[in-house]
């Protein structure tokens, strides 16, 4: 049944499980990929194992951070050598991958932000604002997904917040139903007992923006969070 | 806002009609099957974008074309208002004086309108969820801003059936702990919309005894009694109930299984009132629910009345058509009406292509 060659079927199939490419994409890539020099197809294959080689998520945030134990190798050494413990590489981290924030020593180590994806990391380190650390659920509690806090990194952060001087835990899930129901468990759930001062990030005015283009309960949430001036 | 001039190009039956209203009653008689229903139903799309019948999209657009087009010109406030919808199996778009809505929910207070069909018997005969659904639906005609408290009160009753399900017999510290949070928020809009419905049933109950006894002539007096499904604070409900739902696997306590009693003379109008009382019921309630909205907006919604004649009697008939709250409606029937009412606009023309088209 199938029209092309059998190795182009497969790399349309591959391609099209990819979030945002449909067939017709996929095809269309696939088509591309055959056309072009075989070292570049090599350097983006090379780039794709790479990626999943060499990024990890960070032991203690679960940010994605990259393996530098495996990096400073060559890959054919790190063929010979699989087995051998990576702790004697990298003295002092004791076989823990951590990425460039937890290992940056100008954070402020006595904040944690909890956000629900490494991508929400990148978001608000954006904002150059925040100094502190972070903390990667990498979901939310959704019991129509089937995600409960046990599948999210929620005893992790218990784990943090009991071993390490942590002063305030900034809560900064999306601020939508499962969104908010996370935020509320970690809250009244797991960080109450430690007496560890807890925020939530506001909701509010896009800065720039006009009143009038304010969507109601936008605007409703931002006049319940009104600052005193004077 | 007032329609004084409807067009429909592809809709249903309709390959090109246009139709004049009036701003009073206006009166849509022909035989069955000529396409009375389809002008409520046209009506009814610009103001909610769905067809009252349920019906989908798909079958709107006549047959064999690809697109439908309604267009009311109408007037609010003696400015003039245009309102059109193109309705294609792909996207369907409304404009607004010309002007394409971004979102639906724009629409939402452009056209109000209020929907009696014979289906609405249901109100009355069948189960409670139809009367929570017409309680909920006012409230959203009142104020759309309400929308996300119901949408968030039906996704959290979701979340939460899905995790009672996921809960063993014998739930673990963890399960528990999850279930709190969801029941806490469970309680919170459960409470805010037993208390929006409360506060409606209160001021419908006024409104429906005037329309019941204006359209039967008797002083039957009608009740409306809110009934909660559950004691006390609705946190504390849920959480007494807890092993029962895990069990059961399904939330057992919430406005989801409230009732709105009707009573007629003090009886239960759903088993015990004749199937003409439980008509003019049902009438009532949409009459009545009409009354508030005119009464909270400052204008009257058009009220769309769909073959109601036939399941009254000459008497009930007069005493509804002569008793219409004012501004506009379009009552549709197969037979003439009765004698003492004079409309302002009878509509007996069903035939297609406007003068233009033959042009």
């Amino acid at each position: 049944m199938s029209a092309y060659a059998k190795p182009v079927e497969v790399l349309i199939d591959e391609l099209g499980r990819l979030p945002g490419v449909g067939p017709k994409s996929a095809q269309r890539i696939a088509f591309h990929l055959l056309k072009v020099d075989a070292v570049d197809t090599q350097r983006l294959a090379d780039a794709l194992q790479d990626m999943k080689r060499l990024v990890t998520f960070c032991d203690r945030c679960f940010n994605i951070a990259e393996d530098t134990a495996k990096g400073v190798k060559d890959r054919e050494v790190i063929d010979l050598t699989l087995g051998d413990s990576d702790t004697s590489l990298v003295p002092g981290s004791a076989g823990k991958v951590l990425c460039s924030i937890c290992t940056d020593s100008n954070r402020d180590s006595k904040v944690i932000c909890v956000v629900e994806e490494p991508k929400d990391v990148q978001a608000i380190e954006r904002t150059g604002g925040y100094k502190g650390l972070y903390h990667v659920l990498l979901g939310v509690i959704n019991p129509l997904d089937g995600v409960g806090p046990e599948q999210l990194k929620i005893k992790e952060l218990a784990h943090r917040v009991a071993a390490e001087d942590i002063q305030e835990v900034v809560l900064c899930t999306n601020p939508n139903l499962e969104g908010e129901t996370t935020s509320a468990f970690i809250a009244s759930k797991v960080l109450a007992p430690f007496g560890v001062k807890v925020t939530r990030l506001a909701s509010g005015l896009p800065v720039g923006g006009d009143l009038e283009y304010a969507d109601e309960i936008t605007l409703g949430k931002a006049l319940e969070g009104r600052l005193t001036m004077s | 806002m007032i329609i004084r001039q409807l067009s429909l190009h592809n809709f249903r039956s309709y390959s090109d009609a246009q139709f004049y209203l009036a701003e009073g009653l206006n009166v849509v008689v022909g035989p069955n099957g000529i396409g009375k229903t389809n002008i409520v139903e046209a009506i009814c799309y610009l103001s909610r974008l769905k067809s009252f019948r349920g019906a989908p999209t798909a079958n709107l657009i006549a047959k064999g074309t690809q697109s439908a087009v309604i267009r009311a010109i109408g007037e609010r406030q003696g400015r003039e208002v245009l309102i059109e919808a193109e309705i294609s199996s792909g996207r369907s778009k409304v404009l607004v004086n010309k002007q394409v809505l971004k979102r639906t929910k724009d629409l939402l207070g452009a056209l109000q309108v209020t929907v009696f069909a014979p289906d609405d018997l249901m109100l009355i005969k069948e189960g409670p969820s139809g009367r929570r659904e017409y309680l909920d639906d006012l409230a959203l005609a009142l104020d759309p801003n309400l929308e996300p408290t119901f949408s968030s009160l039906d996704r959290t009753l979701k979340q939460r059936n899905s995790l009672l399900k996921q809960i063993s017999y014998k739930p673990d510290e963890g399960e528990l702990a999850t279930l709190d949070v969801w029941d806490k928020r469970f309680a919170e809009t459960g409470e805010k919309v037993v208390a929006l419905r409360r506060s409606l049933v209160a001021d419908l109950v006024p409104l429906i005894n005037q329309a019941y006894q204006r359209l039967t002539t008797t002083d039957q007096v009608v009740g409306l009694a809110y009934q909660q499904s559950w004691d006390g604070e609705l946190f504390e409900a849920v959480q007494k109930a807890r092993e029962l739902d895990i069990r059961r696997k399904v939330t057992t306590q919430g406005p989801h299984r409230d009732e709105l009693l009707i009573t007629l003379n003090g009886f239960e109008s759903r088993n015990e009132a004749s199937q003409g009382e439980q008509r003019s019921l049902a009438l009532s309630l949409k009459v009545a629910a009409h009354q508030l909205l005119f009464q909270r907006l400052g204008e009257p919604p058009l009220l769309l009345l769909d073959d109601v004649l036939s399941e009254l009697d000459d008497d009930r008939a007069v005493g509804l058509l002569n008793n219409l709250p004012k501004g506009q409606t379009l009552i549709t029937s197969a037979t003439e009406i009765p004698n003492l009412v004079v409309p302002d606009n009878v509509i007996t023309e069903f035939d297609s292509l406007s003068e233009a088209d033959h042009g």
